[in-house]
């Protein structure tokens, strides 16, 4: 059973995000980068699933340099393999640009089950897992919290609103994109560090993946125009003062409102 | 130009508020674009409701009715979309961002090989294409997005007003091949256990700021018991395993609105937001003065929450007396 997880790195969810001059994208020099919190439970479920029943886990991820780090801890976790995509179009292709390049690279991998996130927690797309299993014309679940797998089998429990499940039944290769909170994610052990610098990373061009000119550039269909800090509408009044004084107006507005 | 096909979500029985709030976005471009509006209803035994939405703003509205089509499908759903979408000459199609709006939206767009763009807030039309704008990281930026071509966008439910006129139009049925591989087993409601937050006239939630499990007993706890409230937390918390599942508030969690309710470290992305922006007056403890968290607020206190926090815990049982 051959197992792929796409994982995106991320600016650090405490990385200060100052938007480009040209609006363009925010500033990703200096600031600190992580593997995308959803996919971290995508790693853990796949993981899992080798401990369990013995699978060959694949990680995948398209981005700059800084991504050989994201890739070497999902080795370092026991991931057996990575495949890291690293064009400058590529990295610039839109949603579906990156869905056609992840799709290529698990038709030649001939994966069983593609693991992904729900979504990145920069542009926040939940667009791409669904658009790969299309592409590939396989089944695909998102926002699973649950799942378990019985041969050629995969039930996945996807969360609706207000508390509902959805269980569903796919047959493999399907793909699974994962909500966060579906387990608790390991941490990579030295040893699985040490080991991590011995396992491949492959990196690989857009024309290795036979993509050359047919994603990003002029084939994306959409385009950032910018990005910028939301305007402020009716926004709170900010107190003022020392730690005193800002808890000593704070009480008596609560006493205002009828509650002490 | 072509239509604005607007894709209606059927829950229990009902064309969802959601859907009729797509209508309100497509006649908005339809008449800045010279587009036309059509509907699709997929389901089984769904004529009569096809007819509502034809009736109520669609206007012409396509049927996928279907013994298939009983439960959703995101590959069943998804050919239906992308056969109305070709049967309509659909230049844009609007879906809800519902947990089964982004589960078939990208599978459309992929199956049509057209852009995609989700959960937006705002739609244009800039000739014969269109801008959105929408959230990204998490809140806490903005993102104006144009796409070019055959587009689908799914919308943030709540974003515009429901449409509330009417209109006339007829329906066509569409037979589709629903064939799918995956199928669908159960729907299941997790049972709630113990906390029921919506009692509570305060409430005192922790988000991932509050940093490690073993504060919410020493920081957040003290304060909601001084007053008397409840302490609920935001999902990463729980995702964490430092609080159950019962306490979290939000989109995924329970939906309150308490006489206060105090955020202390909390961003307030938006799926934290329509649990608690219906709350009587809120309070936003946060160090970033830029957290969206303060848009809902009434009043903001931009600090480290473990200096304000205790100290109004202790003020609280002062005043007490
Ligand atoms: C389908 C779906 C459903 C979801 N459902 C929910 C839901 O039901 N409920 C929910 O909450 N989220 C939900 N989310 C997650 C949501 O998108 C956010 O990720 C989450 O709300 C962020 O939680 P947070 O504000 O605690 O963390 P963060 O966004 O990381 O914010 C932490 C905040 O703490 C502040 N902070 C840090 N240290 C301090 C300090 N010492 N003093 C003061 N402030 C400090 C920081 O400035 C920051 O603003 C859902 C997401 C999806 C995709
Ligand atoms: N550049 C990328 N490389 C690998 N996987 C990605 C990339 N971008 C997105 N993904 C996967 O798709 C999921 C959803 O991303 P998105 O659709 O961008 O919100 C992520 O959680 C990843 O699993």
């Amino acid at each position: 059973m051959k197992v792929m997880v796409c994982l995106k790195q991320v600016p650090h969810q405490d990385a200060r995000l100052d938007v480009k001059s040209d609006g363009s994208w925010i500033q990703e020099d200096n600031i600190k980068f992580e593997i995308n919190s959803y996919d971290t439970y995508a790693v853990e479920e796949a993981l899992r699933m080798k401990d369990k029943a013995g699978a060959e886990v694949v990680v995948v991820s398209i981005g700059p340099d800084r991504v050989t780090q994201a890739l070497r801890t999902a080795l370092g976790m026991g991931a057996d393999r990575a495949i890291h995509v690293n064009d400058p179009a590529a990295i610039g292709a839109d949603a579906l640009g990156t869905a056609k390049i992840l799709a290529a690279i698990a038709k030649a991998e001939s994966a069983d089950v593609i693991f992904a996130g729900l979504m990145a927690d920069d542009g926040n797309g939940a667009a791409i897992p669904p658009m790969v299993a299309e592409l590939l014309d396989i089944p695909s679940a998102t926002g699973v919290l649950a799942m378990t797998a019985d041969g050629g089998s995969i039930k996945a429990e996807r969360e609706l609103e207000g508390g509902a499940l959805e269980v569903v039944e796919m047959p493999t290769p399907c793909l699974i994109a994962i909500q966060s909170g579906a387990n608790q994610v390991r941490y990579a052990s030295l040893k699985g560090i040490m080991q991590a610098k011995k396992k491949p990373v492959d990196v690989k061009s857009l024309a290795d993946l036979g993509l050359a000119d047919s994603v990003g550039g002029t084939n994306n269909k959409t385009a950032i125009k910018k990005i910028y800090v939301p305007k402020k509408g009716d926004s709170a009044e900010i107190l003022k003062g020392s730690t005193d004084e800002i808890v000593a107006q704070l009480v008596t507005k609560i006493k205002e409102l009828g509650l002490l | 130009m072509g239509t604005i096909l607007v894709v209606a979500e059927i829950s229990k029985g009902a064309i969802r508020e959601a859907s009729y709030e797509l209508v309100a976005i497509a006649r908005e471009l339809a008449s800045a674009g010279g587009h036309e509006v059509n509907g699709l209803v997929i389901g089984s035994g769904v004529g009569d409701l096809a007819k509502t939405f034809a009736g109520k703003g669609a206007g012409k509205t396509y049927v996928v009715d279907s013994a298939a089509a009983a439960n959703y499908n995101p590959e069943v759903h998804g050919k239906a979309i992308k056969a109305a979408a070709k049967a309509a000459n659909a230049s844009l199609v609007l879906i809800s961002n519902t947990p089964t709006g982004w589960d078939v939206a990208p599978r459309v767009a992929a199956g049509l090989d057209c852009a995609f763009v989700s959960d937006c807030f705002k739609a244009s039309a800039a000739g014969a294409d269109f801008n959105f704008v929408r959230r990204v990281f998490n809140g806490k930026l903005d993102a104006e997005i144009s796409s070019t071509g055959q587009t689908v966008a799914t919308i943030q439910p709540g974003a515009v007003s429901a449409f509330a006129g009417t209109s006339d139009g007829a329906t066509e049925a569409l037979s589709v091949d629903l064939g799918a591989k995956s199928k669908f087993v159960e729907i299941k409601i997790a049972q709630s256990t113990g906390v029921d937050l919506t009692k509570a006239d305060v409430i005192v939630s922790g988000g991932r700021g509050v940093g490690a499990p073993e504060k919410f007993p020493e920081v957040i706890q003290p304060l909601a018991d001084a007053l008397g409230g409840a302490m609920g937390a935001s999902r990463p918390v729980v995702d964490a395993g430092w609080l159950d599942h019962p306490y979290q508030v939000g989109s995924s969690g329970q939906v309150v609105a308490p006489k206060l309710y105090i955020a202390a470290g909390i961003s307030g992305a938006i799926q934290h937001l329509v649990g608690m922006k219906a709350s009587n007056f809120i309070i936003a403890i946060n160090k970033d003065p830029d957290a969206p968290i303060f848009e809902v607020a009434n009043i903001g206190v931009v600090a480290d929450l473990f200096e304000i926090v205790p100290a109004l815990t202790a003020a609280v049982k002062a005043a007490k007396g």
